[in-house]
């Protein structure tokens, strides 16, 4: 049988912190001070810092995706067996003991 | 007629530099901490995201969907240590060729005013001198062009420098180009970590470990795991300042990334004002000039951890290379010290700094702050008095065990030559100090108590602390009240206090320290209220206990200048011979 555990919900705060984690590092990279190159690196410095904050905030975007996802299966889980619940006690009052 | 000469040519300019080489580390530190940060998502997908206990068809998805942000991860990381470390390595090239710049500016100032002098010569030179004058001219033109060919090869280099720079960011712009290269390249921190020594281990062999590590394997552990070595007794204190750089770095960036939302705990803020403090100590220490190379004073991070002791954190920030320093002193602050006061305790620190290298420029220095142990939270000039902490000898007895590890380790992590290791206690950590000393051994060479409220109760002489007691000294402003806490003869606060109490008094002549003169020239008149002020005033500038306390630490026993000892006659109150002289002002930083 298919469960699905509390450890599911557990996981989904745990991306969610890692999100947080590499949402904080892309800032960092964003604000790393680049002025102290010299005028022929700092161009491509400002460029990297500017793509890499993107790359980090994408990463960080995927670990909040993952714990949405996680969220959302909890959910349906919870909704199903609500419903199959429902569906049982609608159905109980249908059922006889037949001996 | 004149003769004709050649002059030799003009040298051309040198080029301008604009660097800072001191920004791009800071730069190359961000990255750093900002690899760390997602490493740990690259760990954390390894390990904790695993969900064992689901199955099925969504667990098999999930677990197969997130493989792809692990290596994804873990090949960023990596590509972003790499830039860290080349930026790092720019710096250093960067600040070679500033320096090889100035020597060329020299060597071209020197050329002109050559020859200028010669052109000066030739326009009055008579015929019988031309010959020799154009040999000058000519030995000149050698010079110049030897100049010349050192120019163009600064150039060259200078160029190349930044060429190598600039590939590297350019190599590692493109995320696919990233992972192509660094997914599924195994971590040099991995082999590193899991050969580390237990938590058992002593410092002797956590030193041995980190010392078979290559230089790739130390870089790696810095970066992913700096809380695995940043705090552990036995590592270089160059290597605990660069993996604390990384944690402090890391914790900035994330604490303040929460604030910014709103959504720090109140945990949290403490712990990101402790993280500010350290920052913040670690700048009032840069800050500083080297009153005898005049360059900026370098600071280590020796401990950090902001969430230690419930939240009031652990720092220790030192001015001065501990790894190479002649002399060493490390200061154990006493009441409110925490976390939080790391700041203003960085810039206490700076000024014994600034004094021991005054007094003696022959030798280098260390002096560092640990704030390593719970001391009490409160003084009566800083919202009330912790009476359960300060009349109670449990904080520094625990402490002083922390402290007597610390010297152990701190002793353990040096190669070659020991430093001549001074550990100064003031206030509650001079009881701090003075239990350490007792019941553990500190490895010090000289051990200084100012401002004691009590050396603690298992303390009756110098002779108790496990070194010669001619290397134990006390210095007391004779208004300073809680200097004036500790047992006198035998009337002792133990007994008064059912058990409370800090010990003796170590300036009192039956204690056998050595005491030196503490006396402030703004001390207060009379022991009253704002007498308090004189026990925050043994590390300012000018003051005695500064210059005598500079003088021990660097080992010139000659030049303290010894006070009186207090004397408790049965008869009467104890009597400070202090009380009456006149306090001096002798110079500690070279300032009028």
């Amino acid at each position: 049988m298919q469960v699905v555990p509390l450890s599911v919900g557990r996981a989904a705060r745990s991306w969610d912190e890692q999100h947080l984690d590499v949402a904080a590092a892309a800032g960092q990279i964003g604000a790393a001070p680049v002025h102290g190159f010299p005028d022929a690196v700092a161009g491509a410095a400002a460029r990297f810092v500017a793509t890499w904050q993107r790359h980090a905030a994408a990463l960080a975007a995927r670990a909040e995706a993952t714990a949405d996802g996680l969220r959302v299966t909890l959910a349906d889980h919870l909704r199903t067996d609500e419903a199959v619940g429902q569906d049982q006690l609608v159905l109980r009052g249908f059922l006889h003991e037949i001996r | 007629m004149s003769p004709v000469i050649t002059p030799p040519p003009v040298p051309r300019a040198v080029p301008p530099l604009v660097v800072d080489p001191g920004t791009i580390r800071t730069f190359a530190a961000d990255l750093l901490a900002a690899s760390a940060q997602v490493d740990d998502l690259g760990s954390f997908v390894a390990g904790a995201a695993r969900i064992g206990d689901w199955e099925g068809v969504a667990s098999t998805a999930y677990h197969q969907a997130i493989r792809p942000t692990g290596r994804r991860a873990d090949a960023m990381s990596l590509a972003l240590r790499h830039v860290a470390r080349r930026a790092d390595e720019h710096a250093d090239a960067l600040q070679r060729l500033v320096e090889r710049r100035w020597s060329l500016v020299d060597e071209r100032s020197h050329l002109i005013g050559a020859i200028e002098a010669l052109r000066d010569r030739a326009t009055a030179a008579p015929a019988a001198l031309a010959a020799d004058l154009q040999t000058a001219c000519d030995d000149c033109a050698l010079r110049v062009r030897r100049f010349e060919a050192d120019l163009d090869t600064w150039v060259t280099d200078v160029i190349a420098a930044e060429e190598a720079m600039r590939e590297a960011f350019a190599r590692a712009l493109d995320l696919d180009q990233v992972e192509q290269r660094y997914a599924g390249v195994e971590d040099p921190a991995d082999a590193a970590l899991s050969a580390a020594p237990g938590s058992g281990a002593t410092p002797a062999e956590v030193n041995a470990w980190w010392g078979s590590l290559t230089r790739a394997q130390r870089r790696a552990v810095i970066a992913t795991a700096p809380g695995s070595i940043g705090n552990r007794d036995g590592i270089p204190p160059g290597a605990r300042d660069a993996a604390n750089t990384v944690a402090l770095g890391r914790d900035l960036a994330e604490w303040g990334y929460l604030e910014e939302r709103g959504l720090l705990t109140a945990d949290e803020e403490r712990w990101l004002e402790n993280a500010r403090s350290a920052r913040d100590a670690q700048h009032a220490i840069e800050q500083g000039i080297d009153p005898v190379d005049l360059v900026p004073v370098r600071s280590q991070l020796y401990l950090y951890d902001p969430t230690a002791f419930d939240g009031d954190g652990a720092v220790a920030v030192c001015a001065g290379d501990l790894a190479t320093a002649d002399n060493v002193a490390v200061v154990v602050p006493g009441f409110g010290s925490d976390g939080a006061s790391a700041g203003y305790q960085g810039e206490r620190v700076l000024t014994l700094h600034e004094s021991s290298r005054t007094l003696d420029s022959s030798q280098s220095n260390a002096s560092m702050v640990w704030i390593g142990y719970d001391a009490p939270d409160n003084t009566p000039w800083d919202g009330g008095w912790d009476g359960a902490g300060v009349l109670d000898e449990d904080l520094a007895t625990r402490g002083g065990e922390r402290l007597a590890d610390t010297i152990d380790g701190l002793r353990a992590s040096r190669d070659g030559e020991p430093a001549h290791l001074t550990v100064i206690g003031h206030s509650y950590g001079s009881t701090t100090l003075g239990h350490g000393a007792h019941d553990h051994g500190v490895p010090a060479d000289d051990l200084v108590f100012v401002g004691s409220p009590g050396v603690g109760g298992a303390t009756d002489h110098a002779t108790d602390l496990g070194v010669d007691p001619g290397h134990v000294w006390a210095g007391a402003n004779s208004r300073d009240p809680v200097a004036n806490l500790g047992n006198h003869g035998s009337w002792h606060l133990e007994s008064a206090l059912d058990g409370a109490g800090l010990g003796d008094d170590p300036v009192e002549d039956d204690f056998g320290a050595h005491r030196f003169r503490a006396e402030s020239t703004t001390r207060a008149d009379n022991d009253g209220i704002e007498a308090f002020g004189d026990h925050s005033k043994y590390f300012d500038h000018d003051t005695e206990s500064l210059y005598n306390i500079s003088q021990v630490v660097n080992g010139r026993y000659g030049a303290v200048r010894p006070a009186g000892h207090v004397t408790d006659p049965w008869y009467t109150d104890p009597q400070d011979p202090e009380w009456g002289r006149r306090p001096g002002s002798p110079d500690t930083d070279g300032r009028p």
